[in-house]
């Protein structure tokens, strides 16, 4: 039970950086074994994870409010090649 | 006299191009959020190209996005200054995004609860937290900045963006509680 317990809050430290796969945070192999096997076995972390990662589907969605427009891209664009080809003083 | 397509300096001039192109998108995604206009946001990625161009010798090729997003962050500080005498900080990055829904195309059952059922709630939720946490938020789990490049925006090192990013995702799960319909303990 103590184990169980233990591995619950060792979990809950790296299940961002499990989700995230930052190159700036990796887990190793090893860890993202012991995770995945816990959470297999833990209804308890199991929730915690779903719950994350409809958390994190829900915010990526909020990003299509904000989808850019075409032309200003295409500004800057144009901006960036007067810059490349010196004509920006 | 030099020919200007194949100088040493035309062959860096070319990579700058090559490597930044990509990366607009994302800085008008961020500067959208920061500024709150469009218009201000194309003028804010503007200036910053230019900046970033100016100081082309001293960017190492290494981590463009972050390099970028630095200059992005610089450049919406020193345009602020000139336009009033308050300097902006990250609260006001997060203040400014409003995110809403409305992907395209139809829904899963899934997407329509995430979309239906969940907007509001995590739209009040996302809005309680402190600004510190929202802002990381916003940066990784909205515009998909990773810790590095959401690090460079807001200057602050990645292990605090990874913190408070982890704070902020818990205190939004633990809001929407029962939303999720658990009865499940918190770790």
């Amino acid at each position: 039970m103590l184990r169980q317990v233990i591995t619950c809050h060792w979990t809950a430290r790296r299940i961002h950086r499990y989700l995230d796969a930052d190159p700036a945070a990796p887990l190793t192999p090893s860890e993202i074994s012991r995770l995945e096997e816990h959470v297999a076995t833990c209804e308890r972390c199991s929730e915690v994870l779903r719950q994350h990662r409809l958390l994190s589907r829900a915010l990526a969605g909020w990003s299509g409010h904000h989808v850019v427009d075409r032309a200003s891209t295409d500004r800057l664009r144009s901006v960036l090649d007067d810059l490349v080809e010196g004509r920006l003083p | 006299m030099s020919d200007a397509t194949t100088s040493p300096d035309a062959e860096r001039r070319r990579a700058f191009g090559e490597v930044i192109e990509p990366e607009i998108e994302v800085m008008l995604r961020v500067a959208r959020s920061i500024t709150g206009s469009a218009a201000d946001a194309e003028d804010l990625v503007q200036e910053s190209l230019i900046r970033a161009f100016r100081a082309l010798d001293r960017f190492d090729g290494r981590h463009p996005r972050a390099w970028l997003l630095t200059i992005l962050r610089n450049t919406h500080l020193n345009m602020q200054r000139r336009r009033r005498p308050i300097a902006i900080d990250d609260a006001e990055l997060a203040r400014a995004a409003r995110p809403a829904f409305g992907s395209a195309g139809v829904p899963s059952a899934e997407d329509s609860f995430v979309t239906d059922e969940l907007g509001a709630a995590l739209q009040v939720a996302v809005d309680s937290l402190d600004p510190r946490f929202r802002s990381a938020l916003i940066l990784v789990d909205v515009h998909d900045l990773s810790y590095t490049d959401a690090a460079a925006l807001l200057g602050i090192p990645p292990g605090t963006v990874m913190s408070r990013l982890s704070r902020a995702r818990q205190k939004v799960r633990v809001a929407l509680g029962p939303t999720f319909a658990t009865s499940e303990r918190e770790l």
